[in-house]
């Protein structure tokens, strides 16, 4: 510890300006005091000092020595956890999805608006690391991004920029759910002649395995025509004959190049299931083709628990947590609690928000619940009411995502090493009048309460206003 | 849960058959009991026959036949008051074919059996205001049901409980202006202002002549009738405040969304306001109005009377707590005032001797989100929501 501090005394912090993220102040030690540290990497810390330097963790325990330079949180009667994490959403986008139902050539990172409200609330809300995934519209619906929730432009905020790329099975434009799969399968066996292909030619070439990113098909010499199978001419969007003409093979393969890179395993695939028809369907893909992915579950997926159990792996759950069903055929109502049923079946699973509803004045049947889903910590106070054990759905906001998304090296719990993305709460993180003072992203605060002017404004309206 | 909710039914249908005592007496306890009469008993007991509230008090001797329900740490609050709603209006909510239907009965379109009726009981309400759309300038008068119950009449608590007026914008939408005057397709009011034209010339008309369709607004002016009017802007309340000049009348305001800008004026005219339904996910409410995540906060703390309507009385309570709401007044804004706004407050709204056996066993603090709703009762009956 001394040794880094020494390190940014003599100014060798230019260095670690590059990995800071931020102007000069990010290397400023910080050292949150007092609180009750929640680490989601073992017990609670009662009275613990979380120390971050440089945009990393350096120490988090009871008895931390706090540097005399280092600014100083007082969190005594606090809540001190690490940031939250949202593992799907669709949100912070100038357009959720794009028309063309099969774009992998098209990236989340140049439709993502960092000064979107929705950025402000995930601050507001301790949310610090979201995974931003095209929409459910699209067949193949481009590739998704990691980012912070904090930063003027995009650059600023990237923690990775190709983190997956999104499949949903739900039908688009109009078409049946068979040919919805045989145009995905159509595409995912192109992507696997073409990696084929990739694979024989460096073979042929006696060059070592490419890593991945710099690979143009185009570049690469022709396979035995025997080997590949016949491209039949990419199906339109829409099926319609109108429209421009289709692109050359060669063009083709160029915006198929995301989807040799899942099947590499660079990225996984969010598998949107709309239906649990749909997971049986997702499980096939991911046998079919090896394909790493993380499922995405629409509501009526709780049908389909237990061929997730078999799965081994958690799984994003709907927004919507609790709904009725009716039974077809007795006329029988339920409540889901998803919580509930996936727990059961033994699925771990983490969450997603709600977006914005239109307020439709009175008519409540079948509204979302707009009240509290759309904050990440509801959700896991949702979890709780409806019998999942608090330190679970407390790591489905964090530690659990982190897993999920390959970035447990970097965040999701408060260990040295890792990001600083940390919140202070004044409570417990599930009771009613917990508020986040504090969130910290890469060592840096980028929301305190007490300077939250919307907020004020929100909660004391001024009189004649 | 219905299997159970159709054994209880029969023992409630033998009690309404005439054998006075079929039904045993039920005790509850639990650790608090927020009778929203006067302070909370921690703990308290409750006494239940015949589908109503017997006996209050911090101890109780049962009868030797009473079945005793103990929440443990559980906590009792009283059958939540949805203060206007259109539940169950599945089939439409407005006669839209005229502006004004002052004797449209709102209780002739309720589909008894929706589910939505089973989704409030499950939220804690017993009791639902279900009032017309907004599509009409006059557009009837409303009912109060209870949300369960073996028979539709025994579930009628009021078939009238007010007059009820739309003062925005929503009259005149899709009706417009014609370059032909006389064109058959021409229909008023096509503005806000005609909107407003509308309703005072029509109540104008009612108090100078004794056209029977005009005699419900006639009650509503000699004060037999409350004036249930649907708001939503600063200007709808600015509206209201002078028609209420004009017209004598004791209106309620629902909607409100922009009623925390006009507070005082509010707070002096004695007006109360059953609110939207609060949400966290959008600034903007219908009509362009501007949210405040503390409108009841502020709306109590000027001194007027609030109601929380919505699906779910309890989450609606407790966001308006964690945004200022002080507690106490968060329960009754979901139990004793609307049921006093309604004019119910002598069977609902109260866990107290003689009032109905509507009741909400909470597993916890009531303002845990983590909390959940163990079972609710309706007159005495007994309906599970633990699994």
């Amino acid at each position: 510890m001394t040794s880094l501090r020494q390190l940014s005394t003599v100014g060798v912090g230019y260095l670690l300006l590059m990995f800071a993220a931020g102007p000069a102040h990010g290397q400023e030690t910080l050292a949150i005091k007092g609180g009750r540290v929640l680490t989601l990497a073992g017990p609670p810390i009662e009275n613990g000092v979380v120390l971050l330097r440089a945009g990393k963790i350096v120490a988090v325990g009871a008895d931390v020595a706090i540097p005399v330079d280092a600014k100083v949180i007082d969190a005594a009667g606090k809540v001190v956890m690490p940031g939250h994490i949202e593992t799907h959403s669709n949100r912070g986008m100038d357009q959720t999805n794009e028309n063309n139902p099969n774009v992998p050539f098209l990236s989340v990172v140049d439709s993502i608006d960092p000064a979107q409200d929705y950025f402000d609330e995930c601050r507001r809300n301790g949310v610090t690391t979201v995974a931003i995934v095209p929409g459910n519209n699209t067949m193949i619906g481009g590739q998704a991004a990691i980012v912070k929730t904090a930063g003027t432009y995009i650059t600023d905020m990237l923690v990775k920029r190709a983190a997956g790329i999104k499949i949903s099975l739900r039908p688009t434009n109009e078409r049946s759910r068979m040919s919805q799969l045989v145009a995905l399968r159509k595409e995912l066996d192109d992507a696997k002649a073409d990696l084929e292909k990739e694979r024989k030619a460096t073979t042929a070439a006696d060059k070592p395995a490419p890593t991945g990113k710099d690979t143009k098909k185009e570049d690469q010499p022709e396979a035995e025509p025997g080997q590949v199978p016949p491209r039949r001419p990419p199906v339109a969007p829409g099926g319609g004959g109108e429209g421009p003409p289709p692109p050359s093979p060669e063009e083709a393969a160029q915006r198929r190049a995301a989807l040799v890179r899942l099947l590499k395993g660079e990225f996984p695939a969010f598998i949107y299931c709309e239906l649990a028809m749909d997971v049986h369907q997702a499980l096939r893909l991911m046998k079919d083709y090896q394909l790493r992915a993380i499922l995405v579950l629409g509501a009526d997926c709780h049908k389909a628990a237990t061929a997730l159990a078999a799965l081994g792996q958690p799984v994003v759950l709907d927004a919507n947590l609790v709904f009725w069903e009716t039974d077809p055929v007795t006329g029988d109502d339920r409540r889901i609690a998803l919580p509930a049923v996936f727990r059961a079946a033994g699925v771990p699973f983490t969450y997603q928000v709600t977006g914005f509803a239109s307020g439709n004045l009175f008519r409540a049947p079948n509204l979302p619940a707009t009240l509290g889903s759309n904050y990440l910590w509801y959700q896991a106070a949702t979890a709780v009411k409806y019998g999942v054990p608090r330190d679970e759905a407390l790591a489905a906001l964090a530690s659990r995502p982190a897993k999920m998304l390959g970035l447990d090296h970097l965040v999701g719990t408060l260990e040295p090493g890792k990001d600083a993305d940390v919140i202070v709460l004044s409570g417990d993180p599930l009771k009613l009048d917990t508020w986040v003072d504090h969130t910290i992203i890469r060592g840096q605060i980028v929301y305190q309460r007490d300077q939250d002017r919307k907020l004020k404004d929100l909660l004391q309206p001024a009189p004649g206003k | 849960m219905r299997r159970q909710g159709a054994v209880l039914g029969l023992m409630v249908l033998l009690a309404c058959g005439g054998t006075v005592r079929a039904v045993p007496p039920v005790l509850i306890k639990a650790r608090v009991v927020h009778t929203l009469d006067g302070a909370p008993l921690a703990p308290g007991m409750v006494l239940i026959a015949d589908g109503k509230i017997r006996q209050v008090a911090t101890t109780i001797t049962a009868p030797a036949e009473a079945k005793v329900l103990d929440l443990g740490d559980g906590e009792l609050l009283p059958g939540f008051v949805n203060g206007y709603t259109q539940l169950g209006l599945e089939a439409g909510d407005s006669e839209s074919t005229r502006e004004l239907t002052p004797r449209t009965q709102v209780g002739s379109g309720i589909n008894w059996t929706s589910r939505a009726f089973k989704e409030s009981l499950a939220e804690g309400i017993t009791t639902a205001a279900i009032g017309p759309g907004t599509a009409n300038v006059i557009a009837g008068v409303g009912s109060i049901v209870k949300t369960a119950g073996p028979t539709i009449k025994g579930r009628i608590v009021s078939s009238d409980f007010g007059l009820v007026v739309t003062l925005s914008a929503d009259p005149a939408s899709g009706n417009n202006a014609r370059a032909r005057p006389d064109s058959i397709y021409v229909r008023q009011p096509t503005n806000r202002m005609g909107v407003i034209w509308m309703l005072r010339s029509t109540f104008d008309q009612a108090r100078r002549t004794s056209d029977p369709e005009g005699a419900p607004l006639r009650s509503v002016m000699q004060g037999n009738r409350k004036l249930i009017v649907q708001t939503r802007t600063y200007q709808d309340l600015v509206s209201l405040l002078r028609f209420q000049e004009e017209f004598p009348c004791s209106p309620v305001v629902v909607g409100g969304h922009e009623a925390y800008k006009l507070r005082e004026p509010l707070a002096a005219a004695r007006i109360p306001v059953l609110l939207a339904p609060l949400t966290t996910s959008s600034r903007q409410g219908p009509e362009g109005t501007e949210l405040s995540w503390n409108s009841a906060g502020v709306l109590h703390a000027a001194g007027v009377s609030v109601g929380l309507t919505g699906m779910f009385p309890l989450e609606q309570a407790r966001f308006a707590v964690r945004f200022g709401l002080p507690k106490d007044a968060a329960l009754k804004a979901i139990t004793t005032t609307p049921a006093e706004v309604l004019g119910i407050r002598d069977r609902v709204g109260q866990i107290a001797p003689g009032k109905d056996a509507d009741l909400v066993a909470v597993s916890g603090d009531p303002f845990d989100f983590t909390s959940a709703i163990r079972w609710v009762m309706v007159d005495g009956q007994v309906y599970d929501f633990s699994k």
